[in-house]
């Protein structure tokens, strides 16, 4: 198949298309408003459902609702409007309703600004909602990731019944990059058990979030967090390079990973053994191999587009086994090669001096 | 032979947990009347909402989402964009509908969803315990109007079904009551027209239920009855607003 | 290696697409390439860049500090992107619409009059095809028949029929400099 230069946000329009994505609900925000845009054409032409909504809250909603027949619905959205459907992720994931969500992560807190971050790492990973409950949360890299692991949101949705993120940021939505668009790669999920279709030859059913009784809240929950452990043994995903013999490990995600590869490269040149780990799935999050490299490394230090998030859970990952340091900016114009490379000696230069 | 009997969309052994004198027992009965009639049952999705009518689906046997607060509207518009063959309806109290649901009602309304409505107005918030809600009484006494509703500081009750009738994309707007057996057959009659507007597929449809609420109003439910009639009604007349059938022809 | 390009002017120059046009040609160049644009707020007040970054290797940052050679269709592009050239680099200025004073010593300056070139072609809006055809001149490899690829990438087919007024103007910057690579 043709390799086609092709945006972020285009790329994920276009694989969500391909993966049949049979209803789009959205509201525009920078910087991911062409896929609303591509849609409200595409989604039009095939006659599926494609509704402009009135807020985030809507659509958010209007996601929940076809996503209960059984059907494959999206919205897609950037930081502040995300924290607007922070209610209805945590209903879907307690409803079981296999919901796709896409952030195009911008800079917040607030109205925050258009450039690229990654400020919304906690909110994707621990619920930004009510309650006991988790999303799984892909973060791509480049423009071929953005379609592989759009492929694979709706897929792990389906499967798990379980609401799935995919955090991108501005970069990576507003980029152009090569990229092949294959097909739909996963098998389609039978959601005979449980979507809402009409009660035809049978009792109605009911999707819902409440209960009664303390016993059955209890279980429910229960239950989830089974599912939660089932999904992290089954589809936790992360990228490594030259981990075999690093004595400093440098661990980022999203486009953040583009400039690691290349400080590792640099890094390596100068005498350095700096390897690379690298979490696809965020949620749920390859502690288990960061705490084994942990043992093996002297370093770890956590590269990220905020003030540090992520670095907590690679903190609790390490388990004191190796020196756990951050390099971050909050905003915008991120890390340089350049600078993380400085960065790195900077924090191994204060880190031999200590022992 | 048999004169009454319960029907078939009621679920076999549930028992109504409303309130003595509470109006949503007569109205999930005449709901649950129309989807025998209207043989819906295996076609229908239904959206809850939040507040009283939220266990709607422990008493209907038809397919149902229970929404969060508000967005009964946004549920029910996925719903049937998805699969625009079922029949699809929200229940939703005035609260829901009209205070912290107003943006996806009438944006709802303004698209033309080809969904029917159901607002139950009885003038308070009846799960949290008789707070004042956007279709409140001026004057009258809440937990939180305790002086009672005047505008200086509370503002203006909403007239739900007059308001809906504005929007363009509504073909069908009523209000109702069934605080008579008169009132209860022509507001069978008006949410028959409703789910019928719906299959045809004219528009929007929506019936704004004018309901007692004896517990949080403290009435017996004669006198709450009572106060239907004598003050809701002056406020909030019954009647179809608009009904694009009629003036169509 | 990597090497960037930053394509900067007035909003209606079609710098964006401009950019479009060369990443395509270095992505059927066989190159690993990503295209960047300044957007949102950035591009209100009429001004609009995009930046091409391209690679034997994985394309790391898509935006960097500076370019290896810049191209200015304005003025107020010229003032902003000049310090931002690299050291040995290249600004190539539309010399109708920048007032180019060589205050730098370390990079090298190619000055044609883009926009009367376009003007005198009859394709008054086509400054964009004269720079891409100078730089056929200025990067190895790049040439008529890969610019003449990457416009039927980038055209929609309502717009294929555009191909060969954007080849002719293209034909055009060929022509107006000697091989500087």
């Amino acid at each position: 198949m043709d390799k086609v230069l092709v945006k972020g946000n285009y790329a994920i329009a276009q694989a969500a298309l391909n993966a049949g994505l049979e209803c789009y609900f959205g509201y525009p925000i920078t910087p991911q408003t062409e896929i609303g845009e591509y849609l409200s054409d595409e989604m039009y032409k095939r006659g599926l459902g494609y509704v402009c909504a009135e807020s985030e809250l809507a659509a958010i909603n209007m996601v929940l609702g076809a996503a209960s027949t059984g059907a494959k619905a999206m919205t897609t959205s950037s930081s502040c409007a995300v924290s607007l459907m922070q209610e209805a992720l945590s209903y879907a994931c307690s409803d079981e309703v296999p919901i796709v969500l896409v952030n195009v992560m911008r800079a917040g807190p607030g109205l925050g600004y258009i450039y690229p971050a990654q400020g919304d790492y906690n909110q994707a990973v621990k619920g930004g909602g009510n309650g006991d409950y988790k999303l799984i949360v892909l973060a791509p890299s480049t423009v071929q990731e953005c379609i592989d692991y759009t492929y694979k949101a709706f897929y792990l949705a389906h499967k798990y019944r379980n609401p799935t993120m995919l955090l991108a940021d501005g970069l990576l939505g507003q980029m152009m990059e090569p990229a092949v668009f294959g097909e739909y790669p996963y098998p389609e999920i039978d959601n005979s058990s449980w979507a809402l279709t009409g009660a035809k030859g049978r009792d109605g059913r009911a999707i819902f979030s409440v209960a009664t009784a303390e016993d059955t809240q209890n279980q429910h929950i229960y239950n989830l967090f089974a599912k939660f452990k089932t999904i992290e043994e089954n589809e936790t995903e992360w990228e490594e390079f030259n981990t075999e013999d690093a004595d400093i490990l440098l661990v980022a995600f999203g486009s953040m990973t583009r400039n690691i590869k290349a400080a590792m490269t640099e890094l390596r040149k100068q005498g350095l053994k700096v390897g690379i780990l690298r979490p696809v799935t965020l949620s749920p999050f390859p502690s288990k191999r960061i705490h084994e490299l942990a043992a093996k490394v002297d370093n770890v230090i956590v590269v990220e587009m905020n003030m540090g998030q992520m670095v907590n859970d690679v903190k609790l990952a390490v388990e004191g086994q190796a020196k756990v340091d951050l390099v971050h900016r909050p905003v915008g114009q991120w890390l340089s090669v350049e600078e993380i490379t400085q960065a790195v000696k900077n924090v191994l230069e204060k880190s031999y001096a200590s022992v | 032979m048999q004169v009454f009997k319960i029907p078939e969309s009621i679920k076999k052994g549930s028992k109504f947990t409303f309130c003595p004198g509470c109006d949503h027992g007569i109205i999930v009965r005449i709901l649950a009347e129309l989807i025998d009639e209207l043989e819906l049952k295996e076609k229908t999705i239904c959206a809850t909402s939040i507040g009283c009518s939220v266990f709607l689906y422990d008493f209907l046997n038809i397919d149902c989402i229970e929404s969060p607060h508000g967005r009964a509207m946004a549920e029910a518009t996925g719903v049937k964009r998805a699969r625009p063959d079922k029949f699809v309806f929200t229940y939703q109290g005035d609260g829901d509908f009209a205070s912290i649901g107003l943006a996806e009602s009438m944006h709802g309304a303004l698209r033309g969803e080809k969904i029917t409505g159901i607002c139950i107005n009885n003038t308070t918030y009846g799960m949290t315990g008789g707070q004042m809600g956007p279709t409140t009484l001026l004057g009258q006494k809440t937990t939180t109007s305790p002086m009672g509703r005047f505008t200086g500081t509370y503002g203006y009750p909403i007239k739900v079904a007059e308001q809906i009738a504005l929007c363009d994309g509504t073909a069908f707007s009523a209000r109702v009551a069934v605080d008579t057996v008169a009132h209860i057959n022509q507001a069978k009659k008006i949410l028959k027209k409703a789910f019928e507007i719906q299959l045809k597929g004219l528009g929007y449809s929506f019936v704004e239920f004018l309901a007692t609420c004896p517990t949080n109003w403290k009435m017996t439910p004669d006198e709450a009855h009572e106060r239907v009639r004598n003050e809701m009604m002056n406020v909030y007349p019954l009647g179809v607003y608009k009904d694009i059938t009629v003036e169509d022809k | 290696m990597e090497q960037n390009f930053i394509i900067a002017g007035f909003g209606g120059q079609g710098i964006l697409f401009a950019g479009r046009v060369l990443a395509n040609a270095f992505m059927l160049m066989g190159k690993n390439v990503t295209w960047y644009p300044c957007y949102g707020a950035e591009m209100r007040g009429g001004t609009v860049n995009c930046e091409i970054v391209i690679s034997d290797d994985e394309v790391s940052s898509v935006h960097k500090e500076n370019a290896d050679c810049i191209i200015v269709l304005n003025h107020l592009s010229f003032d902003r992107f000049l310090p931002k050239v690299k050291s040995g680099g290249l600004i190539l200025s539309n010399s109708t619409l920048v007032d180019v004073t060589k205050s730098r010593s370390d990079i090298q300056y190619i000055s044609i009059p883009m926009t009367d070139i376009a003007n005198k072609s009859g394709y008054n809006k086509l400054a964009n095809m004269v720079a891409l055809g100078i730089l056929t001149e200025i990067i190895p490899g790049l040439n008529e028949e890969i610019l003449k690829q990457a416009l039927g990438k980038v055209l929609t087919d309502d717009r294929k029929h555009l191909i060969y007024p954007n080849l002719e103007v293209i034909k055009l910057g060929m022509n107006c400099i000697a091989p500087v690579h």
